[in-house]
């Protein structure tokens, strides 16, 4: 699961962090480790409480690798470090959030489980009410020990639901299950499990030529009732907005196993829908130390610019909110970002617009089958 | 001109002050002789004219006085003074070069300088070789209230042992009281009373390298022609030994706060710290001392908390000046005010003014716990007229104040701890329960022996509490560590895992970056 072949190729190692995919007995060993050099730090004979070291997930330690055959590049974290410490009065509370949420995973570990998020959460909220009160708070600790112990959050046996789905030209097949057709799921399609272990076995088969990467829910169902994939031979994935992790592993499988299949995204005009683009196509910072394995070469079919004027009446452009704004400012200064979506990007903001995909409903309910397949004939992906 | 201590004091408080300035010129000439002193302040009362009057003399035998040193006291015109006083000082004074003892009145209401001294005959000393002065004044206050405060400013006199010098020095007060009048609170005397109906001597005894007693047999007159004396020396090396003064103020405050609080003193503890800081010169060329020592007493929490009385919450600053208790100096109180006391786990809510007395309220302050603090400032050289000496400096008694705390702080453990360090202090224990409880839950036997054999505890006897208490006690002791270091030097953190490229960057983090990026919140 994960190799790192690809990823060891054109770039140097000692730049890459990461976190490995481990069994447990191994995660289970890291985090005894962790509280055997604690406790010989605090027993030693100039005792001291030892700091909590954690790879910085933030943009001044993103790197980009560009990959020089296949064109793929993508986003990963560096060996910057921030740290939790207890004699510091504002982090000492973070850093305890830190061994709290350890104490829960070993637990887990030791007893074979896997745990959801948000289950960890309520444990948590329960149990230390003083040190957790949000989902967020919990998530964020988790990526903390994550980047601690330099090991996977699924290895750590908490799982992120997911809120994909997965439509079209495909046969899928949990180990000794029925066979699911994805083109006969309705228009919800499958649900993608937050489970990786679960993924990494499905059996696939598929006739599709493309893969079609969608933003929202309510498109991924419109283009699946209209059975868009009888017309063009599709696999259409969507995360219904920011792409989970399981969502990313899958489509990250398909596309190892059906290499020549394109994926073309197809978001809004906005600075969040090239985000989610983006995060599909490089990977992410936030959980840069596992999304960099996740990376797919996505193309950019649509909407673009070009789309906006040909196709969006003006009526339908409505102004970009702060967010937008802010998304954009930060997909500027990315250097991962190839010129062509900079331009992109830059007309954006200059227009101060933004339009929805459903905005070309204006040219009949079904157009975006039309549109869809008009694209992809034209090659027209960036 | 500055503003010379005497003058300070003359501002503060009327009548009893006199004596203590008288006081505290007494005890400078004492300092200045190389022999042995003797220092007596009598309170006779008597009445004239129908009104009840106290007559406050003040002898000494060192060495004479100059007149220089009255010329600063100013009659202060105002009600309750001229009723109480009238402005006139009796002194008899001799140096040991002079033939006779100077007899003078001094009267203070006179503004021209030429009348303010009335020259009365001198007494022949009739080639007797002595030294000594006798100032006295007659005030119109009641005997009781005058001995209460007497008592009170005798307590606190026991704090600041005049250092000998090649000999011996003992100061010894007399007190002689009409009617039997029991003194309060005893420390460090022996009194004695004679069988004259009318008159009572008491006698107030202080050591230093020996113990004495002095055995007066009272009399009517109370210059003393018909008292006996006898000196005898009860305990005691005769081998010099000098006693630093700080030792000395150490001492005799904390005797000072455990009597203080007699009622208390069952279960309390106190622990001091000490501190000293010297000036190289003054601009008059006279090198200050200043001595601070801070006392924290802690009641046991089984002592019923009705029985702390609201005034107990504010503590007084005890203040001496050149050995003599004093009204504290406005340096001292800004060097008080100008200390961080959060780095000493204190939040000073008010300092007041009563009477001269400074007393310091603190904030959320456990009703057991209180704060005394004593400082002593004084001038290496003895100096007569006290005018030449400079006022204490407000950054010396900030560095004594401070080295008292920063010693208390080194000495004592979890006390004075930061408000920062009491803060995560108060993490530590869910810290401590969430690794014993990790601990603990494993199924690695091997994992759980080393752990306990690190906390030195035997793994066969482990439970949640004591695992739990011995990580709490150590990640508590650290702080402390910590807190006590912190000003001194920094040491290079410690880190859970040892990572080749952790040298490179270090950047302290508090929670989260501020820079994150716009939707890296959804990305989880």
């Amino acid at each position: 699961m994960g190799e790192l072949c690809r990823s060891t190729i054109f770039f140097s190692d000692q730049h890459l962090c990461y976190a490995d995919i481990l069994p447990p007995s191994q995660v289970r060993a890291r985090i005894e480790v962790a509280v055997l050099n604690f406790l010989k730090a605090l027993s030693s004979n100039s005792p001291s409480i030892s700091d909590l070291s954690l790879i910085s997930r933030n943009s001044s330690n993103s790197r980009v690798s560009q990959g020089l055959l296949t064109g793929d590049s993508w986003i990963f974290l560096s060996h910057s470090f921030c740290t939790r410490s207890l004699t510091r009065e504002n982090s000492a509370k973070s850093f305890i959030r830190v061994w709290k949420v350890m104490e829960m995973c070993y637990q887990i570990l030791v007893q074979e489980k896997r745990v959801t998020q948000r289950e960890l959460y309520y444990k948590l909220l329960c149990d230390s009410p003083d040190y957790f009160t949000s989902q967020m708070q919990v998530n964020r600790t988790i990526q903390d020990l994550v980047a601690l112990l330099r090991c996977s959050r699924y290895s750590l046996g908490i799982m992120a639901s997911s809120r994909g789905a997965i439509a079209g030209r495909l046969l899928l097949q949990e180990p000794n299950k029925e066979v699911v057709d994805c083109s006969t799921c309705g228009s919800s399609g499958y649900a993608i499990s937050g489970d990786l272990e679960l993924l990494e076995k499905l059996a696939m088969e598929t006739d599709a030529r493309y893969i079609i990467v969608v933003e929202k829910h309510a498109i991924f169902q419109r283009l699946a009732e209209d059975r868009v994939f009888n017309q063009i031979p599709c696999i259409l994935i969507t995360a219904k907005g920011f792409p989970d992790i399981a969502t990313r592993f899958l489509l990250h499988r398909i596309c190892r196993a059906f290499p020549n299949l394109p994926v073309l995204g197809f978001v809004d005009w906005n600075p969040a829908g090239l985000a989610i683009l983006c995060t599909f196509k490089f990977g992410s910072i936030g959980m840069g130390l596992e999304a960099y394995r996740y990376a797919c070469n996505v193309k950019w079919l649509g909407l673009r610019k070009d789309d906006i004027d040909q196709l969006v009446p003006e009526e339908s452009l409505v102004p970009l909110k702060p967010r937008d704004l802010q998304i954009a400012k930060s997909l500027m200064s990315s250097e991962i970002l190839q010129d062509s979506y900079k331009e992109e990007v830059a007309a954006m903001v200059q227009s101060g617009r933004r339009a929805e995909i459903e905005a070309l409903y204006y040219h009949g309910y079904d157009y975006l089958v039309k549109f869809l397949a008009t694209k992809i004939v034209q090659a027209n992906s960036l | 001109m500055e503003v010379s201590s005497v003058q300070m004091l003359y501002t503060h408080v009327i009548d009893f002050l006199y004596s203590k300035t008288l006081i505290f010129c007494a005890v400078q000439r004492c300092r200045l002789a190389d022999d042995l002193c003797r220092l007596s302040v009598k309170l006779t009362s008597f009445s004239r004219f129908g009104r009840s009057l106290v007559r406050i003399s003040v002898s000494d035998t060192g060495v004479g006085s100059k007149l220089e040193e009255y010329q600063y006291l100013k009659y202060r015109n105002d009600a309750v003074l001229t009723n109480q006083w009238d402005g006139m000082i009796s002194l008899a004074t001799t140096s040991i070069s002079d033939s006779e003892i100077h007899n003078l009145n001094l009267n203070l209401k006179e503004s021209d300088s030429a009348g303010r001294l009335i020259k009365l005959p001198s007494t022949a000393k009739n080639g007797d070789k002595f030294s000594g002065t006798e100032v006295s004044v007659s005030i119109s206050k009641s005997l009781d209230d005058l001995l209460a405060e007497v008592t009170c400013f005798l307590q606190k006199m026991i704090l600041v042992k005049i250092p000998a010098s090649s000999f011996l020095s003992l100061i010894c007060f007399i007190i002689r009281i009409k009617c039997n009048y029991l003194l309060y609170r005893p420390l460090s005397y022996i009194c004695l009373f004679n069988q004259d109906p009318y008159l009572s001597w008491l006698i107030v005894c202080f050591f230093f390298q020996k113990v004495v007693m002095e055995l007066l047999v009272g009399g009517n007159d109370p210059l003393g022609s018909q008292i006996e004396s006898r000196i005898l020396a009860i305990e005691g090396s005769s081998a010099y030994s000098p006693v630093e003064s700080i030792k000395c103020l150490e001492v005799g405050f904390k005797d000072y706060v455990r009597n203080r609080h007699t009622v208390f003193s069952i279960g309390e503890t106190l622990k001091v710290g000490t501190g000293v800081a010297n000036s190289s010169g003054s601009s008059q060329g006279n090198s200050q001392v200043v001595e601070a020592v801070v006392i924290i007493s802690e009641m046991s929490e089984q002592f019923p908390s009705s029985c702390i009385r609201e005034q107990d919450m504010k503590m007084e600053v005890l203040y001496f000046k050149d050995f003599v208790p004093c009204s504290i100096a406005q340096s001292a109180v800004d060097a008080l005010t100008s200390i961080n006391w959060k780095s000493y786990g204190l939040a000073l809510r008010s300092i007041a003014d009563h009477d001269g007395c400074i007393m310091l309220e603190w904030e959320n302050l456990p009703q057991y716990f209180h704060v005394h603090i004593a400082i002593h400032c004084y001038h290496r050289q003895v100096k007569q007229l006290v005018a030449q000496n400079s006022l204490p400096d407000r950054n010396l008694a900030r560095k004594a104040v401070k080295c008292a705390l920063d010693d208390l702080k080194e000495n004592n453990h979890r006390v004075l701890l930061s408000t920062r360090a009491l803060k995560i202090c108060d993490c530590a224990p869910d810290l401590a329960k969430t690794l014993a409880r990790l601990i603990l839950s494993s199924n690695d036997l091997n994992f759980q022996e080393e752990c306990c054999s690190l906390l030195g505890l035997q793994s066969r006897r482990v439970n949640m509490d004591n695992v739990g208490n011995c990580i709490r006690d150590k990640i508590v002791s650290v702080i402390g560590l910590n807190d006590r270091n912190s000003q001194k030097h920094k040491d290079a953190p410690s880190f859970l895992f040892e990572d080749d490229y952790l040298q490179k960057e270090d950047f302290m983090d508090e929670e989260y970056q501020e820079d994150e990026e716009a939707y890296n919140s959804l990305d989880l």
